[in-house]
């Protein structure tokens, strides 16, 4: 049954060709399309994840018949389950506000779902040069959704995330070159095995580290390789920042954690501790910087985009820290992110369908032109800033609390130090929201619209709201499950940190 | 059978519950009840036989409620019965139910302490022993109150250095039983003995640790003071024996260390009993000594004297009491040719004072000749020459007490002498006095160990020493009776520390609130600063001097002047990869 692994990647390319292919004769076709595909994504997904926590085993999967080391093989425990869950359900998610929201073209569902199976693609391989290979298919269909605002500006963002985004998918690939050239292998177990034999002392090898986590960092969008991410995500259209913002830096994050365990393994940390401080120092920096620049944003959008630059530091750290509490809250926070930023960002996208407000500004009073809308927004934020019992809350304890084991001090310190900031920034929104009248002369509803741009359609359908707030209702709920997540997550950690 | 009943309780619990009975009845009853309560701890500590009883869980740990031995049945003895003797003197002194029953309170929880098999029991008893003698204090209210605070605080440090001490011993022993470490509390290691002894030091009047002395026992009622001047210092001797058995040379020169200074110090006294309790330190110094020097000699001599020493200074604070009770005066200079209108407290005045300051013939004489004729067969000379002058010390300040108190000059008004009840009590204990003297042998039979001692108490160097050292004092009296009638009150040690303590206290409690309104301000300021530059971020970034460009037609860009370009951000991206490869690759 581990023959469904490659149709979670083959599905949706085949998706989009179907998309591709039949939309120049029938315009309408997109939507059902992907929406089939989605289903079928998460169908999919769900019953490998549900084969993964119910057998507490791998399951794997060799592709062509080719035997790995030498043939690809795709592998799933249970942080690429997760991972791989998670971009079903969110893709599912941003189809059904897509469906109003817009854009509303061939090429978004296209480019849509060939994300989806780069996505798809990265959380399951077990071959490093297939992650690059994946990792290009999701920065390309990234770029072009980017630059499927009509408007100047989400070209530029488009062009800069293209331009930096390829220098650090090159550098990955020279970091993957340095290993291959090292070991002579790019099947993940088998590196595992060789680095070890050649030894962690071997520049080759370190050199190697040192790339192919700088090349991730950038796809991450860790400070100060963020310089990309903000541009890109306030430019892009609401649907395309929900969803590049909820997935593509969270896949990016989950390859970190990837290559950190099972290539160089928590012993090259031992033998490296450099290696383990200089990954906990560019998480830290993140941490701290991403949340100082959030708070100076004007433009809602924006703050939310620096705030991603924050919290995957928070992430990253977590899985550097490299201890059971550690990687479980990492794992946590990088679902509980996905969910809570994709969210935040289709309520920033309704928000202003509704009445027009993309600035901290506009968000003055909207919770009485908007009480669903601003509701679920004011439970998205304050979970993100982690407050009991959301899921927000959750990981940041656990990142804390291995912080606190590992006796890494300053992490501990940036971590509580950046819940303060979250809240600088998220609390000014829920005060503006909540406690101040709108300023006069302010466009009514429907007026609003009309200087957006024509990438945002008026109105605002049911399934818009409808996701906003099931999103919000699962932050709030996933806290809870949370510790049999960490049981099913054992075997996995086990292996992963070869407990 | 009879043993088995008798054993089956720890003799604390009849003065206990006659403490918690006394308020409810009469004051006849409830003081007949004391003396009962308090004749029963003397009836089972005389038959009790030696063994560990009422073995015990307290807090989780093996305890050992009742234990008697020879040292534990000897407190018991004179506990249970100069706390009978003190009962009824309460009750001749117009003691009210309440003070009695804090009294025995304080009687109950000193016998728990002196029967304990186990240091967490004695601890526990010893806690609760300042406890109820704090409270016994502060029943008088008045200047007794300040004077119980003080002494509270102080027992409260030194009961706490000595459970350290325990702490530590039980860390070391793996039990709290005294049988785990035959060493005592000094097995804990140099530390534990050092928290010991100074522990203990307080309750026993350590110099420089005993200005609680002199501070606390004259102020309360009198029938009180004679409760406090027996159970608090003499639990400590007993204590200090069970916590070091084999002695201390250091332990023994504070002993006579202690014997002198408190004489001296009470040689300067004209409060009576303030002169008393000075003079408390200074015998309670004898046992000390005997207990440091820790041959069996010495160590029977210690008890013997605990022994002697409560008998007599329980009948000179009650005849000192009477004075009191009487005339209502508490300084020697407005008392003074009190002999011909109290006969019979002046007599047994006299009993005591040559009680004590060890007269051949009274029994003072008997247990301080052993603790000092221990020191001399130890060569221990500085010792021996420390207790000899307290003794001489002890003769001059007890000859300036009844001389003025009794015989010199004219009190002017009409006294009365002691009452039916307090002569009762007074001539029982001067009967005791000059029993125990003329007959040491009835006191060794109870001495642990007293079968194998060497020491015979009628010598004729003993008796010239004793005659020797009355002749000194008298000698001394005659020179300095003029010098000490010129001084006034002479300050203690409390008169450094009390202040020293006060104003540092003070001074930790105005840096620490002083210190807290500062973080408080600091975290205020912040904090507010922090609300407002989130709420307006661009005048914060403008006061912070990066200019926000002006919102474009693209919409309103946020401070873009901080946004990188994109070949800043290669350079960027360039630099972080060379810092990464550098610093794993050579470092």
């Amino acid at each position: 049954m581990s023959d469904l692994l490659p149709l979670l990647v083959a599905s949706p390319i085949l998706a989009a060709v179907a998309v591709l292919a039949l939309g120049y004769k029938f315009e309408r076709v997109g939507w059902p399309i992907a929406a089939l595909a989605s289903l079928v994504q998460v169908g999919l997904a769900g019953t490998v994840a549900a084969r993964v926590y119910g057998s507490g085993r791998t399951v794997t999967y060799e592709l062509g018949g080719f035997r790995p080391p030498f043939g690809i093989e795709l592998v799933v425990d249970g942080l690429s389950a997760a991972v791989a869950a998670l971009v079903a359900v969110v893709a599912l998610g941003v189809l059904a506000y897509a469906r109003r929201a817009g854009p509303r073209s061939i090429a978004f569902y296209t480019q849509y779902l060939l994300l989806v199976a780069g996505l798809s693609g990265m959380s399951i391989t077990g071959d490093m040069f297939n992650l690059y290979v994946f990792l290009e298919i999701t920065g390309l269909a990234a770029y072009a959704l980017v630059a499927s605002g009509d408007s100047g500006r989400a070209a530029v963002g488009a062009l800069k995330y293209l331009i930096i985004g390829t220098v650090g998918a090159s550098l990955f690939l020279l970091g993957i070159g340095y290993a291959f050239v090292a070991t002579g292998t790019l099947n993940m177990a088998d590196l595992s095995v060789r680095l070890a034999e050649v030894g962690y002392d071997a520049t080759l090898v370190r050199a190697s580290f040192a790339l192919v986590v700088a090349g991730l960092a950038v796809k991450t969008a860790l400070f100060p390789l963020h310089t990309w991410q903000p541009e890109a995500y306030a430019s892009a259209p609401d649907s395309v920042s929900a969803f590049i913002s909820a997935l593509v830096s969270t896949v990016s994050a989950y390859a970190i954690a990837r290559v950190i365990f099972s290539v160089f393994t928590v012993d090259f940390f031992a033998a490296v501790p450099a290696a383990r401080t200089a990954v906990l120092t560019l998480a830290g920096v993140s941490i701290i910087a991403g949340s100082a620049l959030a708070v100076m944003q004007t433009e809602v959008k924006r703050m939310l985009a620096y705030s991603s630059v924050s919290q995957f530091g928070l992430v990253v750290a977590g899985f550097a820290l490299a201890n059971q509490a550690g990687v479980v809250g990492g794992t946590v926070h990088l679902v509980g992110h996905g969910l809570m930023k994709g969210g935040l960002f289709l309520a920033a996208g309704a928000l202003a369908a509704v009445a027009g407000a993309r600035t901290v500004d506009e968000y003055d009073g909207l919770a009485a032109r908007a009480p669903v809308l601003s509701g679920a927004f004011a439970v998205l934020a304050l979970a993100m800033v982690g407050v009991p019992p959301a899921v927000g809350f959750v990981g940041k304890w656990y990142i804390a609390l291995g912080a606190f084991e590992a006796r890494a001090w300053p992490i501990a310190v940036v971590i509580l130090a950046s819940t303060l900031l979250t809240l600088a920034y998220f609390a000014r929104l829920v005060e503006r929201m909540y406690f101040r009248r709108p300023a006069a002369g302010t466009a009514p509803a429907g007026a609003a619209v009309a200087d957006g741009g024509s990438d945002r359609p008026a109105g605002l359908s049911v399934g818009m709201v409808a996701v906003v707030v099931v999103v919000a209702i699962l932050a709030v709920a996933l806290g809870s499950l949370v510790a049999e997540f960490e049981q099913l997550m054992q075997p996995t950690l086990d292996t992963l940190l070869q407990l | 059978m009879a043993v088995d009943a008798l054993a089956a309780v720890p003799p604390f619990v009849y003065v206990l519950a006659a403490a918690l009975a006394v308020p409810l009845v009469s004051r006849r009853v409830g003081h007949a009840l004391g003396m009962v309560a308090t004749l029963a701890v003397v009836a089972v500590s005389a038959l009790a036989p030696a063994g560990a009883y009422v073995q015990v869980g307290l807090f989780g740990f093996e305890t050992v409620l009742f234990n008697v031995d020879a040292f534990a049945r000897l407190m018991g003895l004179i506990f249970g019965f100069i706390g009978a003797a003190a009962v009824l003197y309460s009750y001749a002194s117009r003691a009210d139910n309440v003070q009695t029953a804090y009294a025995l309170s304080y009687v109950g929880t000193s016998v728990g302490a002196v029967f304990a098999g186990d240091w967490l029991t004695l601890v526990f008893f010893w806690e609760l022993m300042a406890v109820t003698s704090t409270a016994l204090v502060w029943h008088y209210g008045g200047r007794a109150v300040r004077a119980g605070f003080r002494y509270a605080l102080l027992h409260g440090v030194g009961g706490s250095l000595v459970l350290a001490a325990i702490v530590w011993y039980y860390v070391d022993a793996g039990s709290f039983l005294f049988s785990a470490a035959p060493e005592g509390l000094a097995a804990g290691g140099e530390i534990a003995a050092v928290l010991a002894a100074i522990g203990i030091g307080v309750n026993v009047g350590f110099i420089g640790l005993h200005a609680w002395l002199p501070d606390t026992y004259p102020r309360p009622h009198v029938a009180a003071s004679v409760f406090l001047c027996v159970y608090t210092t003499k639990t400590g001797v007993y204590a200090m024996y069970r916590a070091f058995p084999e002695g201390h040379l250091w332990i023994a020169y504070m002993g006579g260390a202690m014997a002198v200074f408190g004489a001296s110090m009470a040689l300067l006294q004209n409060d009576m009993r303030r002169l008393l309790s000075y003079h408390i330190q200074s015998q309670v110094g004898y046992m000390i000594a005997g207990v440091g020097i820790g041959t069996a000699l010495a160590t029977a001599g210690a008890f013997g004297h605990v022994f002697n020493h409560i008998l007599y200074k329980s009948l000179l604070f009650m005849t000192v009491g009477v004075i009191i009770f009487r005339t209502g005066e508490e300084n020697l200079k407005y008392v003074g040719g009190l002999a011909r209108a109290m006969p019979i407290t002046a007599a047994a005045f006299v009993v005591a004072a040559l009680s004590i300051a060890g007269f051949p013939g009274f029994n003072g004489f008997v247990s301080k000749g052993m603790v000092i004729a221990a020191a001399h067969k130890k060569h221990i000379d500085a010792l021996w020459w420390l207790l000899m002058i307290g003794g001489v010390g002890t003769f001059l300040s007890f000859i300036k007490l009844g001389y003025y108190a009794f015989f010199h000059g004219e009190y002017d008004g009409s006294v009365s002498d002691a009452n039916r009840g307090q002569q009762v009590a007074m001539v029982t204990v001067a009967a005791l006095c000059v029993l125990y003297g003329l007959f040491p042998d009835a006191l060794f039979a109870i001495l642990p160990d007293a079968a194998d001692l060497d020491y015979v108490t009628y010598t004729f160097d003993h008796v010239a020493e004793g005659l020797a050292l009355a002749a000194a004092g008298a000698i001394g009296f005659v020179l300095l009776k003029k010098p000490l009638g010129k001084v006034g009150r002479v300050p203690d040690v409390d008169a450094v520390y009390n202040p020293a303590v006060f104003y540092g206290t003070r001074a930790l409690v105005r840096g620490v609130t002083d210190s807290y309104a500062a973080v408080d301000r600091g975290v205020g300021r912040l904090s507010a600063a922090a609300v407002r530059a989130a709420g307006n971020p661009e005048a914060a970034l403008r006061r912070a001097g990066v200019e926000p460009d002006a919102p474009t037609t693209d919409g309103p860009a946020g401070p873009s002047n901080l946004s990188a370009g994109i070949g800043t951000s290669v350079l960027i991206l360039t630099v972080v990869v060379t810092i990464a490869v550098a610093v794993l690759v050579f470092v």
